[in-house]
């Protein structure tokens, strides 16, 4: 019993020893709650999912999180970056986009998404895109209803309670937490730098995870 | 005169994808080495797809 409690406990935090990438300890990246699911769970999430906690929380894989990450990174890397197209319209999610966009070169769209963006050639802020990347395809459903209409790849970045449709690669993970959407897009950043060539695996990021954070600025 | 074409086959269900189909293509996520078509009712319903190369499995 005393056994479970301890292992849960050192599961929840994380080992400040463990490294998950180069200097950057387990501990770090797991007190940003990237892993945090919610109570509800999807069939089309139920592979990523570890356990759920007592409360009735979802924990998502860390290893298929960053597993992921990887994969992401890779492809963005290998696709044209001035043309990929990463969207956010979630307030948490604005800062974390416009630093990934301004360290890789990609396009940022935060906010609404304006209709006929990618569809309407008319429309005089169209994009032709050649990859969507998008921070809830449930809040950036527009996003992923054009991409699937002009024959883009779309990744997006799913908790446990998304819908999966039209979507072709799920990078899992927390996309409500302001500091978990930090995480993953300062991790994505970091695979997209290292696989285009700006970054060696064994340097570190000029910026930091809090740099990526959206800022609470109380009145 | 008829003219043989030969379409593309989605990688999850193996049906040919007809012109004009809201299909995607894009090459394996993991190793980039094969090219994956997905079909619209695929990716509206989220099969697997699987690389040939690879065995990557998405999505």
């Amino acid at each position: 019993m005393s056994y479970k409690k301890d292992y849960e406990e050192k599961d929840e935090s994380g080992s400040s020893e463990k490294l998950v990438i180069a200097q950057l300890p387990e501990r770090t990246i797991l007190a940003t709650g990237i892993r945090v699911g919610t109570v509800v769970k999807t069939k089309y999430m139920e592979n990523f999912i570890s356990r759920t906690r007592p409360d009735g929380l979802h924990i998502i894989d860390l290893d298929k999180i960053l597993s992921r990450i990887d994969i992401a990174g890779r492809f963005i890397a290998r696709s044209d970056i001035k043309r990929t197209v990463v969207c956010s319209a979630r307030e948490y999610g604005k800062k974390p986009v416009e630093m990934f966009c301004s360290l890789t070169g990609a396009i940022p769209m935060i906010g609404r998404f304006m209709p006929g963006t990618f569809t309407n050639p008319l429309f005089a802020g169209h994009i032709d895109p050649e990859l969507a990347i998008v921070t809830d395809p449930l809040i950036d459903a527009q996003v992923v209803e054009e991409a699937s209409n002009i024959g883009v790849p779309v990744i997006a970045i799913c908790d446990t309670d998304n819908v999966t449709s039209n979507t072709d690669l799920v990078i899992p993970g927390n996309n409500r937490g302001r500091r978990a959407l930090a995480a993953i897009f300062w991790l994505l950043a970091r695979i997209v730098l290292i696989h285009s060539g700006a970054l060696s695996p064994d340097q570190q990021l000029d910026h930091s995870i809090e740099d990526f954070e959206t800022k609470i600025i109380e009145e | 005169m008829s003219e043989r074409i030969s379409l593309p086959t989605c990688t999850s269900c193996n049906r040919p994808i007809a012109p004009g189909e809201k299909a995607v293509k894009f090459y394996c996520l993991n190793c980039g080495q094969v090219v994956i078509w997905r079909c619209e009712k695929c990716r509206k319903f989220s099969r697997d797809y699987k690389c040939i190369n690879c065995g990557f499995i998405g999505p």
